[in-house]
């Protein structure tokens, strides 16, 4: 990685993110559910990194745990150059305007017994010392900002629609002037003739305000037209991790490629031709993931050391990080693998 | 033995601190507890005796009994006899004579027109006064000056003793009560829970079924009592929580019928802190045979009336053998302690009136299956339980919803079953069982059962009118609308002359040798009464509390006057 | 909000009317009489004598429509007569209870005080033990406090008050001699030294209760609270870097509370209706111990009054919880 790009923004190591099971009758300590096993990556500033995956597979989870909205277990997330997961709790605290997260189901996220003005000024009440008539002149600038009618500024949550209770949820995500926000599936709940409104505006916000984002999501179109850089999550950890472009172009990872393969084609000459990739079985549960790849028990394109060996996630293009033994036996037994991994790939890729 | 102990107790309490007889009002407060909660302060609207044991602190009678059933004068100057001419030879008449210079509470003059008044009031048709039977036979009662009052009845009678005597007759005061005559009786509350009268206290506070608040009458007649300034009655809760008041806590001076199981008895007697009185009435806690058939295959109309004789129960071999079979000090050990004892006796007390059955103290189970063998009943078929003519020796037990009834009717039936008699037990709610609702089938007068079991007592040491129940006139019919006290439907000419000759008579020897035969005819030579235990209220008083007498024949608070503050 | 509440108050008056009629069908219905505690050795014709002083005789629907009258006509104008000295029902008689042959509103009167006071002190402090431990039990679920508030909670609902009663008695009263077992209704609070009384008479019963209460609403106010604390909006509140005392109880509380509230105003007429157990047992005597002495007695003016009284506050409550509901929860409207 010596290119010329300016220095991440966002720094993630090897996050985890396990969950302990508790069970029988003194409560004892049996297991974990580890819905993020080990995942890193970088976002430049001013960039968004898209996160896809099927449900249940951690994204949702690796945001939150990111914003220390749950307590990772290990790992580290340095944002803006400070770690965020080993903050103290009040530097935690002093933390956290820069970095915010537009959530997924904008009804439940907005406190119902609050107006929009309470929501939106709370968090200048706990990080500013300004006056009530300030406040209310930043709620009215992010209400504008987010397209949201100034008439509406002491109507509760329930009062509005879906599409603009997100916006008042990113106006309030905007509310202290963040470098970073995760936008957990920002659309999933919305109708579709709102979602391009909201995506619209999360574009123009990163375009004025410089904002990066981490933008998760199960809908690839939309993480297509929106990120520069992609990672593939399967079961708590990343598949693929390419710039957006290459990974639509030429997914390398297989299951990449099956999920691309279900994505929607407009155009109906090119999806006749398209092979869709189903894949059989269910996902593995995180609490007792597969010993090798966790893939490993769907995989079209199986092999045995995918049973026994977890592969590692290792660069294998350029910009492109992959975590499949079809690639990494270039990397651990020598060349002749490698190509022929190449090769099948390729075989896969212009069926 | 125990009432013994209680009275040498309280007797050496008074001789040996002289020091307790000081003045009026200078022992401060003195407290009692009630389980079941005062209602109402004037006995003539409620029969209940936790209101006519607390209204005998305020309201008093020309006469009051001792604890030895003796009378005693309270407003009369004496008790009239036909000695001192007070009763009239031929009996149908009793001329009472009040004490001089007796004032009520208010300060106003008792005098003869008061009680005029409170016959007037109780027998008025529309009062519904509770204690009519005291006024029953009067045929008036007149003021013959302020200080004399005579009483004439409507013919001889034997018992004189009966209208303006014990707590159950006291006298009201004419003013007060005079609105409040007849119909209007109930409507006058002030009057009822705070009735002005001539008593060691006067009610300052009263709130319904909790607390009497009283303070010192300074109008009673001996100025150097009550030693007690001021008296209250708590009500509520429940036997046990008022005998721990007293025994184990020491809140309270003394507690009215606080009947615990005997275990906690002893228990809280070792606390040290009080101790336990009874008083032996005539209660009797007894098993009524039913002398006619309860079969619900008999119609409505004919069901439990002297038409069908009871198919086995008539046969006194059976009702004896069914005797026999039960151990009494065994009941007594379970269910009462020092607050009961066995008896064979339908008229347990007082001395004099008791007759010395005691035949029925032994159990004799090999005796009672002998009886039964002889009587026919022989268990054929081997199941073990006797049958005689396909028909089995099958009883149903009925009494109320009570635990110490219901442990005896276990081990009632556990003897029954022994001599092989089969036993089906029943239990009904007391409001149902005594309610007396001819619409039930469950009352205690319809008795739809062959036997059943509960507590009786006769209102005074005198029992006519409590032998009286067991004429055969008295028994319950349908065409009475099942009321009546015969329960049994006892019937025997013999034993009603006897009673009519005892209504006649008035030589007290005499009377009490009737009674003794009358009590004989319906236990020990029938058997249509089996008495069990006789029963006493248990009583508890502090240590602190000194004068206590206790007394089953008046108010047990009768001499409340004299009680005083042990120091 | 005004014709919500104005039309439930409309539609409660028949449902009241059909719920007295059936009351009083079913009182009368049930077995006794009100002479089955009067000894054995009154004789039938003078119990018959008194049955009819009583009225008890007199045909049930024509009892009925006599309470209907004597508890909507006699008794409000009573209280009227008594504060503007008139007299439009004087002479007309007034509910009288059987037992006592005392009116039944004054039973009533001299009983709401020692049963508000005791019973209302234990439901406030019942109140006041349970919500910080349900709050506290469901912020720390699982910890060593949240497993001793569910054994707390465990033992207020399942140990009766007649058993942990006479245990506070035993202990408190017999043992150490600290605390009178029955309540003084007659003491005045005049003093210091009075009020000190009337706190330690109180305590035993309120602590009796107040375990009880605090058992049930602690296991609302928890599960609710656990509720909210996984809501979106709680993830929202930390996102905004609000302390953890804010979050807590600013955002997960305030909602929390919403269906608490609620529970909590439906639990009041149970104050008013005393509590039947407890006042025996401390002889605190207040509305709970009269039900039960009327019931026992047949005291079917009484039952009656009373039962009727209990079902005019539960639908009034019902009705004051939904209106709070709907006062506290902005998404409710009843228009």
């Amino acid at each position: 990685m010596l290119d010329a790009n300016p220095a991440p923004l966002v720094q993630v190591e090897d996050l985890k993110m396990h969950f302990p099971i508790y069970t029988g009758l003194f409560r004892k300590h049996t297991g974990d559910v580890k819905a993020v096993d080990g995942v890193s990556f970088q976002i430049m500033a001013g960039q968004t990194l898209g996160l896809v995956g099927e449900s249940g597979c951690g994204k949702s989870t690796v945001g939150r745990a990111m914003l220390r909205l749950y307590e990772p277990t290990a790992g580290r997330v340095v944002i803006d150059g400070e770690d965020v997961a080993k903050l103290s709790p009040e530097a935690l605290r002093k933390k956290r305007p820069s970095m915010q997260m537009v959530f997924q189901d904008p009804q439940a996220c907005l406190n119902p017994r609050m107006t929009l003005e309470e929501i939106v000024s709370e968090p200048l009440d706990e990080h500013t010392d300004w006056s009530r008539d300030k406040k209310l002149e930043r709620v009215y600038e992010l209400m504008d900002q987010v397209g949201l009618n100034r008439r509406f500024v002491n109507r509760f949550p329930h009062e509005f629609s879906g599409g603009q209770r997100q916006r008042i949820g990113i106006a309030r995500a905007l509310a202290l002037k963040p470098q970073f926000i995760v936008c957990d599936e920002p659309i999933a709940a919305l109708d579709v003739s709102i979602q391009a409104q909201v995506v619209n505006l999360l574009e123009d916000l990163q375009a004025k305000l410089g904002l990066t984002y981490l933008f998760i999501s199960h809908d690839l179109s939309m993480v297509r037209h929106l990120a520069q850089r992609v990672a593939v999550m399967y079961l708590g950890r990343i598949a693929e991790l390419s710039p957006s472009k290459d990974l639509y172009a030429r997914p390398l990872h297989p299951y990449a490629e099956a999920l691309l393969s279900a994505v929607n084609e407009p155009d109906p000459e090119l999806a006749a031709r398209r092979n869709r990739i189903i894949l059989k079985g269910d996902v593995p549960s995180p609490a007792n993931p597969p010993k090798g790849c966790n893939f490993c028990t769907r995989c079209p394109k199986v092999m045995d050391i995918c049973r026994s060996v977890k592969p590692d996630l290792v660069e294998v293009e350029p910009g492109r990080q992959v975590a499949c033994h079809l690639y990494g036996i270039q990397s651990a037994t020598g060349s002749t693998g490698g190509t022929e991994a190449i090769e099948r790939k390729q075989q896969g890729v212009n069926q | 033995m125990k009432l013994r102990t209680a009275l040498l107790g309280a007797v050496a309490v008074m001789g040996l601190s002289p020091a307790a007889f000081a003045d009026r009002g200078t022992d401060g407060e003195v407290k009692l507890t009630f389980p079941q909660a005062v209602s109402i302060m004037n006995p003539y609207l409620s029969g209940g005796t936790k209101d006519i044991y607390a209204s005998s602190m305020v309201l008093e009678p020309l006469a009051g009994l001792t604890p030895e059933g003796t009378l005693v004068p309270k407003l009369a100057a004496e008790i009239p006899t036909l000695e001192n001419g007070g009763v009239s030879a031929d009996m149908t008449s009793i001329t009472w004579k009040l004490q001089p210079g007796l004032l009520w509470s208010d300060g106003s003059a008792v005098t003869a027109a008061d009680a005029v008044f409170t016959w007037q009031y109780c027998t008025h048709p529309e009062g519904g006064c509770s204690q009519a039977t005291k006024y029953e036979g009067v045929a008036s009662v007149e003021a013959v000056d302020d200080a004399t009052i005579k009483v004439t009845f409507d013919g001889p009678k034997a018992n004189p003793y009966t209208a303006f005597v014990s707590a159950l007759a006291p006298i009201i005061q004419k003013a007060q009560f005079e609105a409040c005559i007849g119909a209007a009786a109930p409507t006058c509350t002030d009057a009822n829970n705070m009735p002005i009268g001539t008593g060691p206290f006067m009610v300052t506070g009263f709130t319904v079924n909790d607390t009497v608040s009283m303070a010192m009458n300074p109008n009673y007649r001996d100025p150097a009592k009550p030693a007690f300034a001021t008296a209250m009655i708590k009500g509520g809760g429940d036997a046990e929580s008022s005998a721990r008041a007293v025994m184990e806590t020491g809140e309270f001076d003394y507690a009215w019928n606080t009947q615990i199981p005997p275990d906690s008895q002893a228990a809280m007697a070792a606390a040290g802190k009080g101790e336990f009185v009874v008083a032996f009435g005539t209660l009797v806690e007894r098993i009524e045979m039913n002398t006619t058939d309860p079969s619900a295959d008999l119609p409505e109309g004919e069901r439990a009336t002297a038409k069908h004789p009871h198919p086995f129960l008539s046969d006194i071999k059976v009702r004896t053998a069914l005797s026999m079979a039960i151990d009494r000090s065994i009941l007594v050990e379970v269910g009462y302690g020092a607050g009961g004892k066995p008896t064979c006796n339908v008229i347990p007390g007082p001395e004099g009136w008791a007759s010395d059955n005691t035949a029925c103290l032994t159990q004799d189970l090999e005796g009672a299956k002998a009886l039964l063998e002889e009587a026919g009943w022989t268990d054929s078929d081997g199941d073990g339980i006797r049958d005689k003519d396909g028909k089995k020796l099958h009883i149903l037990y009925q009494t109320t919803v009570n635990p110490i009834r219901q442990d005896f009717q276990a081990l009632i039936k556990d003897w029954w079953t022994e001599i092989g008699v089969e036993v089906e037990l029943k239990s009904i709610d007391p409001g149902v069982f005594f309610g007396g609702d001819a619409g039930s089938p469950d009352t205690f007068q319809k008795f739809y059962a062959d036997v059943e079991m509960y507590a009786n007592n006769s209102e005074m040491p005198d029992p006519e009118s409590y032998l009286s129940q067991y004429m055969c006139s008295k028994a319950p019919t349908p065409e009475s609308q099942w009321q009546g006290e015969n329960i049994n439907r006892f019937c025997d000419p013999a034993y009603d002359a006897l009673i009519t000759e005892l209504g006649t008579t008035t030589d007290m020897a005499k009377r009490q040798e009737i009674a003794i035969k009358l009590n004989d005819m319906v236990t020990k030579d029938s058997m249509i009464v089996v008495p069990l235990v006789h029963r006493g209220t248990l009583s508890a008083h502090s240590n602190a509390l000194g004068g206590v007498q206790i007394n089953a024949w008046d108010s047990e608070l009768w001499n409340v006057a004299d009680w005083f503050r042990v120091k | 909000m005004l014709t919500f509440t104005l039309r439930r108050l409309l539609l409660a008056i028949p449902t009241l009317l059909v719920i007295s009629l059936v009351i009083f069908l079913l009182v009368d219905l049930a077995p006794g009489s009100p002479l089955s505690q009067i000894p054995l050795t009154v004789p039938p014709d003078v119990r018959q004598k008194m049955i009819e002083a009583l009225g008890a005789d007199q045909p049930v629907m024509f009892r009925y429509v006599l309470w209907l009258r004597q508890f909507f006509w006699v008794e409000p104008m009573n209280l009227f007569d008594g504060w503007f000295g008139t007299h439009i029902v004087e002479g007309e008689q007034r509910i009288l209870s059987w037992q006592s042959r005392s009116p039944v509103f004054s039973i009533i009167g001299e009983r709401i005080p020692q049963t508000l006071i005791v019973i209302g002190t234990a439901y406030l402090v019942g109140i006041l033990i349970a919500l910080p431990i349900g709050i506290y039990s469901a912020y720390r679920q699982y910890s060593l406090f949240d497993q001793i508030g569910t054994l707390f909670a465990m033992i207020g609902f399942s140990v009766p008050t007649f058993f942990s009663g006479t245990l506070f008695i035993i202990i408190f009263s017999v043992w150490l001699g600290w605390l009178p077992t029955k309540y003084d209704t007659t003491l005045q609070v005049i003093d210091w030294a009075s009020f000190l009384e009337q706190i330690k008479q109180m305590i035993l019963p309120v602590m009796t209760l107040g375990l009880a209460n605090a058992a049930s609403i602690s296991r609302y106010m928890r599960s609710s609270m656990l509720d909210n604390m996984g809501m979106d909006y709680v993830r929202t509140a930390r996102a905004k870097g609000l302390s953890e005392r804010v979050v807590v109880l600013k955002h997960v509380l305030r909602n929390s509370l919403i269906p608490v509230v609620t529970v909590i105003a439906l639990g009041i007429p149970s104050i008013f209706g005393g509590a039947i157990i407890t006042e025996n047992l401390f002889g605190v005597n207040g509305i709970g111990a009269a039900l039960i002495g009327a019931i026992q007695a047949s005291d079917i003016p009484m039952v009656q009054t009373l039962a009727f009284i209990f079902a005019v506050l539960i639908v009034l409550f019902n009705l004051i919880a939904d209106v709070l509901y709907g006062f506290l929860d902005p998404r409710i409207r009843y228009d």
